[in-house]
């Protein structure tokens, strides 16, 4: 799961483009949106390519969205989930 | 009338910010000029930047820089002009189309890629919820916008527009146009670019925005008299035609005029017609030719225009601009307090694109 949430950390920064914000520098808990990271909607289409992409994970209810993206580790627990499933 | 209240200019001279005018032109080898940028972080939101492309960059900071100057926090309107758009963002976008077999298509991108994004960061970036539009039309881009926002402030007396020309370049665009034969193959320097007979012309970009306003003021660059455009003339004659039918529209006639600035891209095709022109209509004004500053792109009006408005705000025509024909009426550099020495009061503008769109645009000082 620290690996995971490591490997997640790299990503987002990628894949946001965060410039001047290190991987190590966001919280296992820090919530993604609104405060701590301050994401908006745009990212949140990111994060769901980033699941596709990378994970091969597609969220099925779109009313999960906001407790997946809540933070680092809420979405490593989704994948680490689903992943089992498949 | 209508006066140029303040203007911001990113382009491959130093032109942004507090630089002086033109006093130390940048000469470049090869046939591609970019913009020499300036640190965007001091500009713009860290937040915001972060999904910003170059080009985007380039016209917020531009435009920022204007308002700035102009001390107008949020104007009335945004009239943008772009013949290529987001080019950086769009090829990011069809990469990915292809790549990922048009799956799992990243948004940012594509979002950022439609042409009217500069015009709508500028507008997100200052919360102006007021008249936004941005113009598509090849070479008459950034004519098509400032005639919007000239008609804009007729109907409107009272208000404030902001209008701007953008377009960049990028290895890809750069590529494809080499391509296409556009480009020059060896160039030295661009001082060289009007040296004798080439095939092809450089490339360039840049984002250049004016704050318009229907009252003068003590700051004003230039009184913006008239503009027209008109496409593809069959013959020089017809653009002759068209040149006067202008003039006589703005109730002068070639004497009145000090200077021309002149689109020529050192192309022998496309300068064909401009040498024909100095040898007729415009045989006793004096020249001066700007691609060479800033390389050719479909919105390179706007920085003639920036140009213009620099020479008639200073009384000065720079050293890197070089004047073909008579010599203009004689101009001194203004001293600290001292009103500006009599340069060239009225100047008209002249530019083609590929030899399609043609454009005029008349300029007076204050």
């Amino acid at each position: 799961m620290d690996k995971l949430m490591a490997d997640l950390k790299v990503q987002i920064v990628d894949q946001l483009n965060l410039q001047d914000l290190k991987p190590e520098d966001i919280g296992d808990d820090q919530p993604l949106f609104v405060e701590g990271l301050g994401l908006d909607s745009i990212d949140a289409l990111e994060l769901i390519v980033l699941l596709q992409q990378n994970y091969k994970i597609k969220i099925s209810n779109a009313e999960d969205g906001p407790k997946v993206f809540r933070s680092v580790r809420t979405m490593a627990e989704y994948i680490t989930a689903h992943q089992q499933q498949a | 009338m209508l006066y140029i209240r303040a203007t911001g200019s990113i382009s491959p001279q130093k032109t942004f910010g507090q630089a002086p005018f033109l006093t130390d032109p940048v000469e470049y080898t090869g046939n591609r000029l970019n913009c020499i940028e300036p640190d965007y972080k001091e500009i713009i939101d860290g937040k915001l930047i972060r999904r910003m492309s170059r080009i985007i960059k380039m016209g917020v900071a531009a435009a920022m820089e204007c308002l700035k100057e102009a001390a107008v926090t949020v104007p009335d309107a945004i009239v943008t002009g772009t013949a290529y758009g987001c080019l950086q963002d769009t090829e990011v976008f069809l990469k990915r189309i292809v790549e990922n077999k048009e799956e799992m298509l990243t948004p940012t991108a594509f979002i950022q890629s439609t042409h009217n994004t500069v015009g709508a960061q500028i507008a997100l970036m200052l919360q102006c919820h007021h008249y936004n539009n941005t113009f598509v039309h090849r070479g008459f881009s950034f004519e098509s916008a400032l005639l919007d926002g000239m008609t804009l402030l007729l109907e409107n007396p009272g208000t404030r527009v902001l209008v701007g020309g953008v377009d960049e370049i990028t290895d890809t665009s750069h590529a494809i146009l080499s391509r296409l034969g556009l480009y020059r193959q060896e160039l030295h320097s661009t001082r060289e670019l009007f040296a004798g007979p080439s095939k092809g012309t450089v490339a360039g970009e840049g984002a250049a925005f004016f704050l318009l306003a229907d009252n003068p003021s003590e700051t004003d660059y230039a009184r913006l008299e008239g503009i027209t455009t008109f496409y593809h003339p069959r013959t020089i004659i017809a653009t002759e035609e068209a040149i006067s039918s202008f003039l006589a529209s703005q109730q002068i006639k070639t004497g009145d005029i000090d200077l021309i600035i002149t689109g020529r891209n050192g192309d022998e095709k496309n300068d064909a017609g401009y040498l024909s022109l100095a040898a007729s209509v415009f045989s006793d004004i004096p020249a001066v030719n700007y691609k060479d500053l800033c390389g050719e792109y479909p919105t390179s009006t706007a920085f003639a225009l920036w140009l213009a408005a620099n020479i008639l705000k200073t009384g000065r025509l720079p050293a890197a601009v070089k004047v073909s024909g008579q010599p203009p009426l004689q101009s001194r550099q203004t001293g600290s307090g001292e009103k500006p020495g009599r340069g060239p009061q009225r100047i008209l503008i002249y530019n083609n694109y590929l030899n399609r769109h043609h454009s005029l645009l008349l300029v007076s000082a204050c």
